[in-house]
């Protein structure tokens, strides 16, 4: 690799000062003169009719300002696949029906949260409840109860990918396994709750300011639901606590807050409560697997069928997309020359399910990697072995799917083996298990049906040579600002502190999808680069007649040094072509824009990340306890921009995937979540983390800037399969269903025991 | 009925009148205006309000206002000695201890009110000081970095 | 041979078993209508290839699918 003078160098986040002072500012902390506050009212009831809503008592209280029912609404109904409007079925306040324990049926504005609160009890609502249906295998019999007019049999939507002929290729196989798993829900758990501060003003407009992944998506979804042009609002993204998934579709607390903004012309601020966050906002989506593998003795892999239906909960959401995705990655990271998903989402009364981060991958991924430790085992092969006789290559064609460009799958596998080896004899009841997995890089689909190209930007440079990106992309955490800005400095040859980063406000900002998908590294990385590009390209044409070099020679600028590529010590100050170009322009500042949207690049991603994890286990017989000791993982991202944001976003996955394997639930009974708080809600704390080690591999992305691609989800995947298949090792059991609990090891190893104890008889 | 409370906040005496049942990270973010510390539930569970009462470090959503009366908070804003950023900040950010930030007070103060009371923590105690927080982005090993690196010695303090 | 969907006109070269799945597997209501008015329940058949891999779901509906569609080309 040429030498880079700021990307893959360690440099603090750049935000990081507000963050460890306590001065950065989040929507939670917004406060505007003149503001009230709102709580949302919710149903108690799983799926009922609203048959009356009286809210005089409430609006008698001192103190409340509105209170706002469906009725007050358009009753226009959203949803994030806005190209399907059959998929745009959400109205957030109820008209007509709740269908889940925790829909949202009025909302108060007060003076403070306390009287807000206060009037929800005094809203009295008469419902009818209706028979309510929990499970998707339940949800699609004749007789359930219809939870949305006109969709029978409640499902949603199916999915299916098909390549090659599987049912031929099983013919050939010398061993089929066939498997059941069941993959549970996951909350996100954001330290900041999901909230909003929405303003109307007495022009019409609407100014919001809110904790998400996607400004433009919010902006446009604010749209949708209040007839509104989308210019006419504008949404501010100050630091967001945490999205994982849970924030870049428009919920209760941002629409409620505005339709009672609307009516008082009042800034609004409601901020939801923790229980809140856990019933009422989206989930991961549980997923019941059946699933179909066939090999080769030799353990090349022919074929794979799966077949998932989902729980939907009730309503779409961006559950389509983890529907396909999940079947899609279930292909992932191997070659099967014959392939073939069945997906169907099923509405149920329970809280919706949505995106969270892997998007479905991290169930695949458990399933999958069981799946062919199973396989290995049953054909006596190691398990990397198995894995590096089918995995993925580079230049490899998904049949009528995706084109993998970058791929260091193999030098993962080989890295993981020698760590493994070197561990060698591991204590009794300890295990190390392998997972491997491939990510998507951002989304070729535009299920949103957005004109916009997916990420744009806008670059200028002021006399003092500093430069301004204005990026619609979100940091949320994962450190975008840093990693755009970082790209920014090396593409125009300035030093990171030279470059100051406007993100996420729709005002100033041009539009971008967001944070999600794992697509800013890659895409809003492209559309800053570009731009930069355009800047740059603009000052070297004064430098070019400034230093009147033979045509031969090349020009570029590096640490602030416009130079002759050959002779860089040939060259002026980077600050003084500033100065010159501005004043050749007329005064004008340099402005660059630059956008990405992927074309022609497969049916799902540009470009696709990979690596291998091992988790190491000990586990306690007596108690069927076990601790989570390392987890390794080697894995690929391209080129790497921010190795200290990669680092954080590898051990921040572990924590969430192995949480996904190890503890995190959402137990319910008849709809309701029974452990809707932090204390009661299992998660890893800082005693349950294990030690993590990083294994960077090097590859090249030519899909992405500077060579990059995604690091964030692709990281959320493989954890869980690992633990299972650490589990496993070390004391023979296998669980299909996650979480892996201390309750279910124990189950099985008594299971394990009375069936060696019949067999020695 | 409103009472009185006085009490320091990073050594700025304050003289309140407030309702009795308010928490203490309720005055602090609203009538003090200091909203570092953070609130991320109402179970006393996460951590992300943690402050100093005294020396020690205290979940304020767990701490009526007015028990505070009379007594020496320190919040995140409070770390900072002018300019300069205290050994622990400077280590989080040389560790990226930290990514949405939302759990960052927090950490800093169980972390501070940790290293006042144990200069020298062994590893697994700085775990178990923190295991009062949750972070839900880093997976809380860079923490530990962080504070590691202050227990060494490698930041020098402000004077 | 090959087989035509009688709702889509989508063609399968390959068996009356594929088409059944194709079938099953549009799952709209154009599609789940022509089979429960050949006397199936849809929800039935759908249960049943969520909960086997013996392609139960799909044998009876491929046998009226074989009568009924196929075409000698």
């Amino acid at each position: 690799m040429s030498d880079y003078t700021v990307i893959g160098k360690r440099v603090h986040n750049i935000d990081g000062t507000e963050k460890v002072t306590g001065s950065g500012k989040y929507t939670f902390d917004v406060v505007l003169p003149n503001m009230l506050y709102g709580k949302v009212l919710r149903s108690p009831h799983p799926h009922a009719k609203i048959l009356k809503i009286d809210t005089r008592r409430a609006k008698r209280l001192v103190g409340v300002k509105a209170v706002v029912t469906g009725k007050d609404t358009l009753g226009r109904k959203q949803g994030i696949w806005r190209r399907f409007p059959e998929l745009c079925d959400e109205e957030i306040l109820c008209r007509s029906k709740v269908r889940y324990i925790g829909d949202p049926v009025a909302a108060v504005a007060a003076i403070d949260e306390d009287t807000a609160e206060e009037a929800l009890d005094l809203i009295d609502v008469e419902y009818e409840p209706l028979p309510a249906v929990f499970d998707p295998m339940d949800a699609i019999k004749e007789g359930a109860p219809q939870i949305h007019e006109g969709v029978e049999l409640n499902i949603n939507i199916n999915r299916h990918i098909e390549w090659g002929d599987v049912d031929e290729a099983f013919e050939k196989c010398d061993h089929i396994r066939e498997d059941k798993f069941k993959c549970c829900s996951q909350a996100h758990v954001c330290m900041e709750t999901h909230d909003a501060v929405a303003s109307f003003g007495h022009n019409g407009k609407l100014e919001v300011w809110t904790s998400s992944q996607s400004s433009y998506y919010i902006q446009r979804l604010y749209a949708d639901m209040l007839d509104m042009s989308e210019s006419d609002i504008r949404v501010h993204n100050r630091h967001t606590g945490g999205g994982f998934g849970s924030k870049f579709e428009l919920d209760s607390a941002q629409f409620c807050a505005a339709i009672l903004s609307q009516k008082l012309c009042r800034p609004v601020k409601i901020v939801l409560t923790r229980e809140e966050e856990f019933t009422a906002t989206k989930r991961r989506t549980p997923m019941y697997y059946f699933t179909k593998l066939g090999a080769k003795k030799d353990g090349t892999m022919l074929a794979k069928e799966v077949r998932v239906i989902t729980e939907g909960g009730a309503y779409t959401a961006m559950g389509a997309t983890a529907l396909y995705l999940t079947g899609f990655f279930s292909s992932f990271p191997y070659k099967y020359p014959n392939y073939r998903y069945d997906g169907y989402r099923a509405y149920t009364n329970t809280a919706v399910t949505s995106a969270m981060r892997g998007f479905g991958a991290p169930q695949s991924t458990f399933v999958g990697e069981s799946q062919i430790d199973m396989m290995a085992d049953d054909l006596g092969i190691d398990p990397v072995e198995i894995r590096r006789k089918n995995g993925m290559t580079p230049n490899y064609e998904v049949p009528g799917q995706a084109f993998i460009q970058s791929c260091g799958l193999h030098q993962c596998l080989d890295k993981i083996e020698a760590h493994i080896n070197k561990q060698g004899k591991l204590p009794p009841n300890h295990g190390i298990g392998v997972s491997a997995y491939g990510f998507m890089s951002g989304g070729i689909f535009n299920w949103f049906n957005t004109p916009y190209a997916f990420s744009a930007a806008v670059v200028r440079i002021n006399i003092d040579g500093k430069v301004d990106v204005y990026t619609g992309a979100c940091d949320i955490g994962q450190g975008s600002n840093t990693t755009l800005a970082m790209i920014c400095a090396e593409e125009l040859g300035v030093r990171l502190e030279d470059v100051r980063l406007f993100s996420g406000d729709t005002g100033i900002c041009p539009p971008d999808l967001g944070a999600w998908g794992s697509r800013q590294t890659l895409m809003s990385g492209n559309a800053v680069k570009r731009a930069a590009a355009e800047c740059k390209q603009q000052l070297l044409e004064f430098a070019a007649a400034k230093m009147g070099a033979n045509i031969v020679y090349d020009l570029d600028i590096k640490d602030r040094w416009v130079h002759l590529v050959d002779r860089p010590e040939r060259g002026v100050s980077y600050f003084d072509i500033v100065k010159e170009a501005i004043r050749g322009k007329d005064g004008v500042a340099i402005m660059g824009r630059g956008h990405y949207t992927p074309h022609r690049k497969g049916m799902i991603s540009p470009a696709y990340s990979f690596g291998v994890q091992a988790a190491e286990v000990a586990v306690d017989v007596e108690t069927g306890r076990y601790k989570l000791v390392n987890v390794t993982t080697a894995h690929e991202s391209g080129t790497v921009i921010n190795p200290v944001g990669i680092e954080g976003q590898l051990e921040g996955a572990i924590m969430m995937a192995g949480g996904y394997g190890f503890c995190e639930d959402q137990p319910m009974d008849d709809g309701k979540i029974l452990n809707p708080s932090i204390a009661d809600y299992k998660l890893i704390r800082s005693l349950d983390m294990p030690e993590t080690d990083i294994l960077e591999i090097d590859t090249y992305e030519p899909e992405g800037p500077f060579g990059a691609k995604e690091a964030g989800e692709g990281l959320t995947n493989p954890t869980a399969g690992a633990i299972g298949n650490a589990v496993y090792k070390a004391v023979g059991v296998r669980i299909y269903d996650l979480p892996i609990t201390p309750e279910k090891v124990l189950r099985a190893l008594k299971e394990k025991e009375k069936t060696e104890k019949k067999a020695k008889k | 009925m409103k009472k009185q409370l006085k009490f320091k906040v990073n050594g700025q005496p304050y003289e309140l009148f407030v309702e009795p049942k308010k928490l203490l990270v309720e005055v602090l973010r609203d009538l003090v205006g200091l909203t570092g510390t953070k609130r991320g539930c109402n179970s006393s569970s996460c951590g992300a309000c943690t402050v100093m009462l005294n020396g020690m470090s205290v979940k304020s959503c767990s701490v009526l206002a007015l028990q505070a009366n009379g007594a020496e908070v320190v919040t995140v804003e409070g770390l900072a000695k002018g300019n300069e950023l205290s050994p622990l900040q400077k280590a989080f950010l040389d560790h990226g201890a930290f990514q949405c930030g939302f759990c960052t007070p927090g950490m800093l103060m169980s972390s501070t009110a940790l290293l006042t009371e144990n200069p020298k923590p062994t590893k697994m105690q700085i775990k178990e000081g923190i295991d009062g927080n949750i972070c839900r982005c880093t997976g809380y090993n860079s923490i530990v970095r962080a504070v590691t690196a202050v227990v060494k010695g490698e930041y020098k303090e402000a004077k | 041979m090959s087989y035509h969907c009688p709702v889509c006109n989508k063609v399968s070269n390959k068996s009356a078993l594929d088409l059944a799945r194709h079938m099953i597997g549009r799952g709209d209501k154009v599609h789940r209508d022509w089979i429960t008015s050949k006397g199936f329940k849809y929800s039935e058949l759908l249960a049943l290839q969520l909960s086997s891999f013996g392609g139960e779901g799909f044998k009876a509906l491929a046998e009226v699918l074989e009568k009924e569609t196929k075409v000698k080309d």
